[in-house]
Formats: structure tokens, sequence, C-alpha cells
């Protein structure tokens, strides 16, 4: 059957077919946008095979060890260019990143090759690699171990064999040894050593604020005097503990000859994990790849945030959404049961309206600058002033920080929840208000134990707005307390416990810091997709929360159709 | 009357009354309208309406639309104070008392002056809850004294036994009719002196409407209700005294058979018969 082209405009089929591709592309970005992030950030917990060859280029002739990262095609024109000798009739050639490792010895961690170039490639089950605490990846050949300088157990030679895994063995249960001791030493720095500092910290001020107040008694003085003494004998005995700990640590260390065939010594201390990439069978690699990506969401970062974990990131942008929450759902609802249940509707009132609504559309930088002249400098300066006095001259909340960051992000995110808010309040049947109101009730009774309870799902609805807005935003953030590097968590064991002045980290800001301000941007670059996924996936996680919370809200009222 | 008009008047006979003789004269008084008028903006409702509601009976209002039956029921528990530029003049006394007087709690008011709605307007509560919201609202804590209450006002309100089991459920999964019946126990249990329905069946089936029109019969012992019915048959079923309002005045008010057979008015008489409405 033909159809005209007008009959089939005026079937509607056009504007079907128009919306369905619009639903179509959108579709298509978001997962292609998802599995971009996803498979360039989860790759990199993938252990791959460690390559071995020689590299020869203008004649120049080395032994080369590495994991490939990335390939590209380069034409050969511009090779020739640049002063490399490639045979002719050649268009284009391969070029990859390899990772060589071994900062410490090369002073790079990655190379481009030219992938022709490269000769007499094998992965020898032998190689090692090995994540240290500083100076990224260890490529080599394992040679000796040695205990307080002297040498236990070594082996020569390439091939795979008994004396060879009996050395390997050994290695393994020294590094478990050092892991053991780390955990002890971390455990006295981070935990008991912090705690008594937090507590002089406390004392020092305790007594400034008895000298501020012009207090002469010594009592207390001397309680305070006392207390000291026996945290700083706890302090002394900690320390010489710890003394005895990094002599431990220390004791080992291992020998192994690296691409260029020297033999370097290495402190086993030094070393997170060590394995044989290429002795690896599948099921050895995804041991190793969840491992790895455990240690990502769980632990603290290492080297500058380019290697480890970004647990304390994930927690405070968590926190922070939290807490930001908490501030401006109830400021949000006041504001607009006021402006819809009280306020005579009027001029003024349409203009506040319009205010708000516009306050949703202003940069979000300007708000943190906002932030960081009202709430830090000009709050926080006075809160000092009044509170803290014994503090200064070091500011408590005069100082970018948590709450600043959770107060500036709530003011950020209220248009959205008075304007939720409002609609909810207006969607209320004036029955049932009358249904109160007849009973007796007065209107701040009906609105209390009617209205708002009735219009929870809406606000709840302006709540997951702010949620997803504020989990995003990292340009305010820096100005009013997101830092690189956090020393401790906002929430810990030292009272008060939360840590409202302390500053935090976030995913947001991780993910601009570790790929533009990274010292070492070829190895950050996975991190950045790896933090950009989890970023992704807490905001799903807060907004689903936030989402199943409304549901069973909007469940409770639902046969309320009127 | 012309017989043509007698062929469509209600056959007030047929209808299950109870026959007492009933005199306007006599009754006592729970609610007195002194010169009623009331305005939205610049349009006048009411034009001076003086009449008034007698004690423990049921009055109906009835009219055609927009003739000011319902402003004038909302004007007894002072709803219409809830309308922007809804302006009053005049009196309406409870107990001698002007209800529009300043120093009256509008809250303390709509307490003895109850109401039910049109449409039933429960609250997404269980159905306890419901009928306990008033109490709750005037401070009473005692739980005894809140079960003895919902029980009390359920059973008044011809419910207890259809949700004795469930009243912890939400009073939402409830039926139209239950719910409206609902509506009237919550509004029974903080025992007011004057209930006003406003059409309280016009949103319900047959079967339900004939349950509140039993209900109505029974709580007449106790409270003086007023009612508002676009139903004919209704207001002559149910009332003891009917009141016909035209265009914002009060045209007749007397005893309901009168007035259902013997109007004195001529619109009375073409409203009644189907002239026009």
């Amino acid at each position: 059957m033909r159809q005209s082209f007008s009959e089939w405009t005026k079937s509607g089929a056009p504007w079907v077919w128009l919306n369905a591709g619009a639903v179509a592309i959108c579709l298509i970005m978001v997962i292609g946008l998802l599995s971009l992030i996803a498979v360039r950030g989860l790759g990199h917990f993938w252990p791959a095979n460690v390559v071995q060859g020689s590299y020869v280029e203008n004649d120049h002739r080395v032994r080369l060890v590495g994991e490939r990262v990335q390939t590209e095609i380069v034409p050969a024109e511009q090779l020739r260019e640049s002063g490399v000798t490639v045979t002719e009739n050649v268009e284009e050639m391969h070029r990859s990143l390899m990772k060589v490792g071994n900062r410490d010895h090369g002073g790079t961690d990655f190379i481009w090759i030219i992938d022709d170039f490269l000769e007499n490639k094998e992965n020898p089950e032998m190689l090692f690699t090995a994540e240290r605490r500083e100076w990224g990846n260890f490529y080599g050949y394992l040679r000796g171990i040695k205990e307080e300088g002297t040498l236990v157990a070594s082996h020569e030679g390439y091939e795979k064999s008994p004396e060879y895994q009996v050395l390997w063995d050994a290695l393994q249960t020294r590094i478990e040894r050092v892991s053991s001791i780390q955990e002890k030493i971390d455990h006295i720095e981070k935990g008991e050593i912090s705690s008594i500092n937090y507590e002089l910290e406390r004392l020092r001020l305790k007594e400034r604020s008895l000298q501020l107040k012009e207090i002469v008694e010594s009592a207390p003085y001397q309680e305070i005097t006392d207390r000291r003494l026996a945290l700083n004998a706890e302090y002394e005995s900690l320390q010489s503990e710890l003394l005895a700990l990094y002599k431990a640590i220390n004791r080992d260390s291992i020998t192994a000859e690296i691409a260029n065939g020297q033999v370097v010594e290495l402190k086993i201390a030094s070393i997170v994990r060590a394995f044989l990439p290429n002795d690896m069978g599948l099921g050895g690699k995804l041991v190793h790849y969840f491992q790895k990506l455990w240690e990502f969401v769980s632990t603290d970062p290492r080297e500058a945030n380019t290697e480890g974990g970004i647990f304390p990131a994930i927690f405070g942008t968590v926190m922070m959404v939290l807490i930001m929450s908490v501030i401006v759902t109830p400021f949000g609802v006041v504001a607009a049961v006021y402006l819809r249940e009280y306020a005579r509707q009027g001029f003024v009132t349409r203009l506040i309206r319009i205010a708000v609504n516009n306050l949703a559309g202003v940069p979000s930088i300007v708000y943190g600058v906002f932030g960081l002249g009202f709430f830090v400098y000009f709050l926080g300066g006075h809160i000092d002033d009044a509170f803290f006095p014994e503090a200064k001259p070091a500011p408590t909340f005069g100082t970018p920080g948590l709450m600043w960051a959770s107060i500036t992000l709530a003011l950020l995110t209220v248009p959205v929840v008075i304007v939720a808010t409002e609609e909810g309040l207006t969607r209320i049947p004036r029955a049932v208000r009358e249904g109160s109101l007849a009973l007796g009730a007065t209107k701040f009774e009906t609105l209390m134990k009617i209205v708002i309870p009735m219009a929870s799902p809406a606000i709840m609805t302006g709540v997951i707005l702010a949620i997803a807005r504020a989990a995003g935003e990292v340009a305010p953030l820096m100005l009013v307390g997101v830092v690189k590097l956090a020393p401790s968590l906002p929430l810990d064991l030292n009272y008060p416990y939360l840590h409202l002045d302390q500053k935090f980290m976030h995913l947001g800001f991780h993910i601009y810091d570790v790929g533009f301000q990274s010292p070492n941007v070829e190895a950050a670059r996975p991190l950045v997709y790896a933090t950009a996924l989890l970023l992704v996936i807490v905001i799903a996680l807060l907004n689903l929360t936030a989402i199943q919370i409304r549901n069973h809200l909007r469940e409770k009222f639902k046969a309320l159709e009127m | 009357m012309t017989s043509e008009a007698k062929t469509h008047a209600i056959d007030i006979s047929s209808l299950k009354r109870d026959n007492r003789i009933l005199n306007l004269e006599e009754e006592t008084l729970a609610l007195e309208v002194k010169d009623l008028k009331l305005c939205y903006g610049d349009n006048e409702a009411l034009h001076g309406i003086n009449m008034f509601i007698p004690k423990n009976r049921v009055t109906a209002f009835i009219g055609p639309s927009g003739c000011g039956k319902s402003t004038l029921l909302r004007c007894f528990n002072r709803m219409n104070d809830l309308v922007d530029d809804c302006h009053i003049t005049g009196q309406i006394l409870l107990d001698e008392d002007n209800i529009y007087d300043r120093s009256v709690d509008i809250a303390e008011l709509r307490r003895r002056v109850g109401m039910v709605f049109q449409k039933p307007n429960p609250f997404p509560k269980s159905i306890y809850e419901n009928v306990a919201y008033g109490l709750r609202i005037q401070g009473v804590t005692k739980k005894r004294v809140i079960d003895e209450t919902v029980e009390w006002a359920l059973k008044s309100a011809a419910l207890w036994d259809e949700v004795k089991d469930r009243l912890h459920e939400s009073a939402l999964g409830m039926s139209g009719g239950q719910q409206q019946r609902l509506v009237i126990a919550r509004t029974i249990a903080v025992k007011p002196e004057v209930l006003l329905l406003d059409e309280p069946a016009s949103a319900l089936d047959p079967i339900s409407t004939l349950k509140i029109e039993e209900l109505i019969h029974e709580l007449k012992k106790d409270f003086t209700i007023v009612i508002v019915t676009h139903n004919m048959q209704q207001a002559a079923r149910v009332s003891d005294y009917t009141a016909f309002m035209y265009m914002g005045d009060l045209i007749e008010f007397g005893v309901t058979d009168t007035l259902f057979t013997n109007p004195e008015k001529k619109q009375t008489e073409d409203y009644i018969t189907g002239r026009y409405g």
C-alpha cells in the first residue's frame, strides 16, 4: 500500500519516529558514556602480561621490559620528520605506550615505542612485577633475598625452575611479614599516636582558655600538667615500640636484575605486593583483579593519589551529601511552607518565587566564592572569636571545612527543594485541609499533622534532585573545604567524633586532581576513569536510597486521588 | 396550585417518616442568623438572610445550584474565612454569642460546629487515627478515653461492625460510603453541638446514600443537623424543616411536609415541581 507523504505526516508516524529517535540517541549517549569510563577505568586493574624484547631504533639497541598500555597509529612521514629511520613504502606504523616502571632507575615510567622495532618479543614466566609504596611499579628478575644485609637465598638464570619457586615463596612470606608489621605501624601512628596528639592539642587549648579567662588557681593547671605527663609517657613508650617495628620492617631486602642487566637492591618494606603476571592463569588473574578493585575502594591513596585507593574520597563525598541533605531539607520545607501557606499571594511573593527559581541558575562557583567570603571568613571568623579564642591564631571554623562545604551546597540546592515542596503543597486537596480545620485544628496543626506528611513524597523528590546536583558539584567545594589529601576522616573515635571543621576529600575533586594536577599523568589517567565511574555509582546509590524512601512514602499516601 | 403541578410534586405520604406534629414556633434555637450578607469581592452572594436552626432537628437547605445554600452552611463554622476576598456582615448567634465576634476562637467554634463535606475526605492515616484526630488536636492523650470515644463514634456512625477488625488499616482502603461514614464518625467524635452536612451523599451510590440517610435519622437525637442537598427526595426523606433558597435569598422556610405539599411561594412550588432548577 502506497501512502502519500501528506497522509503519512498526518498519521503522526513521523512524530513517533522522531521521538523514538531522540530517546534512542539519549540512551546510546548514556550507555556509551558509562561503558567508556567503565572499560577504561576497570581495565586498569587487570594484571597485563609483561613483555620483554630488544628494541632497536636508529641502530641503538636496548633490552626493554614493560606492560603495553595503549596502541595508536602514526603516519610514517611524521616519524621520518622526527628523525626516525623508517623503511621506504611504509605509510603508517603502530606506536605503543609501554609502562616500563623502575622510575628510580630509568627516570620515566612510560615510554613510546614503535611496535615494528621491538624484536624477540617474549613473556618470560620469571619476570615479576612489584607494586611499591613509592616510585611506582618495579619490573625485573628476582636474584636474591638478603636479611640484615647478608644473602640468605639466591638464584640465577631466566627459566622457571623448582629452586626459583622456593626463592619466590620465601619472598612472599617475607612480604606477608612486612605487611603485618606495616599494619601494626599504621595502627600505632594513625590510631594511638594520633589520638594522643589530638588529646594533647585539646589540653593545650584547655590550658590556653584557662589563661584567657585569667584563672589563677593552680588546681586546674596541675590537672592538665599531670595528664600531659601521662600522655607524654605513653607517647614515649609507643615511640620506642615504633622504633623496634621500623627496625624489624627494614630487616629484609631483595636483589633483582632489571631490564638493562643491572642488579639492584630493593627493600621488602617498600613492596606492597609482588606477582608473576606471565605465570598467572586466568583464575589467578581474576583473583588479583578483584583484590586490586577492592583495594581501590577500601584503602587510602598512595603516591600523590596516583596509586592505592580512594576510600577517603568516597567517605567524604557521602558524608558531605548526607550533611547537606540534613541541612537543606528543613530550610527548603520551611521556606516553601511559608511561601505557599502563609505569605499573602501577591506581587512580593511572586518576586520572591522568581528570585528563588533564578537562584538555581547561578553558576556554582559563585556560591563557592560566597561561601568562602560569608560562611568561612565572616561566620567562621566570628564563631572562632566567640567560641574558640584559645585556638587562635590558628582558625577552627574560620577555615574551609566539611560544615561550610555542606552549608554552601545546601544553599546551592535549596531552590530545588523549595520548588518541589511548593508543588507538593499545591497538590494536597483542599478537601483534606478543610476536613482537618473543620475538626477544630488550627492552620499550624493542619500543616504539621496532615499537609506536610502528605507532601513528604514531593519533599523527597526535591531532596533527590538536590542530592543529584550536590554530589556532582566540584567547583564551589574547592573554595570551601575540599583538599587533595586529608590526613584523617571527618568521622573517627576521637571526641566529638564528627569533625565538622575538618577538611575532606571528594571524588569529583579527586578526578580533577588525579587527572590534571598529578606528577605522573600516564599512571594516573586510568584512575580518572575509575574514579569517575565510582562517582557515578555513588551518586546513583545515594539517589536510589532517596527514591526508595520516596516510594515508601508514596505507597503510604497512594489511594488519595481526589 | 394547578393540577399539573400536583402530578409532579413529591408524594410525601409514600416516604418513610415519623408523623410527629412539628411546629417551628415551639422549637429551641440552636443557631440564629441575623441579616447575614456575604460578598465575594464585589459580588454579593447572600443578600441578608434571617432565619434560625431548631435544636435537635434536621434542617435541609434546598435550591438550585449557585443559590447560596452551601455558602450559608459554611458560614455556620466560618469555613468561608479561608476564602480570600470574602466579606461577611450581620450576625450568627450560637448560644446567644455572635460567632463572628472578634473574640471568638475559630478552632473552638469549629469543634462545636462540625462539618462533613461533599466528597469523603479521610486523612491518609488509619481508621482509628482518623477518628482520634479531633481528640488528639484537643490534647486528649489518655488511651482509654480515646479508645472509648473512637468506638462510640464508629458505632454511632454505624461503621463499627464493618471496621472493628481493621481499625489500624489505612482509611484510604475503604469504599466511598464507608469513608463518608468515617468522616461523620470523625466529626461526631469531638461531640459537636451542630453537624453541618454539605451534600454528604452526592458522591455516593444509592445503597451508601440510604445508609447515610438512616444515620442522619439516628444522629438527630443527639445533634442539631443542617444538611444541604440537591436531591429533593432526600430533603423530604430526612429533614424536619426545609429552607428553600434562590439567588442568595431565603425564599421559604418551614416544616418539610408543608413546604413540599403546600408551599406558600410560587418560586418554591415551581422548584419542587421541577419547573426549573
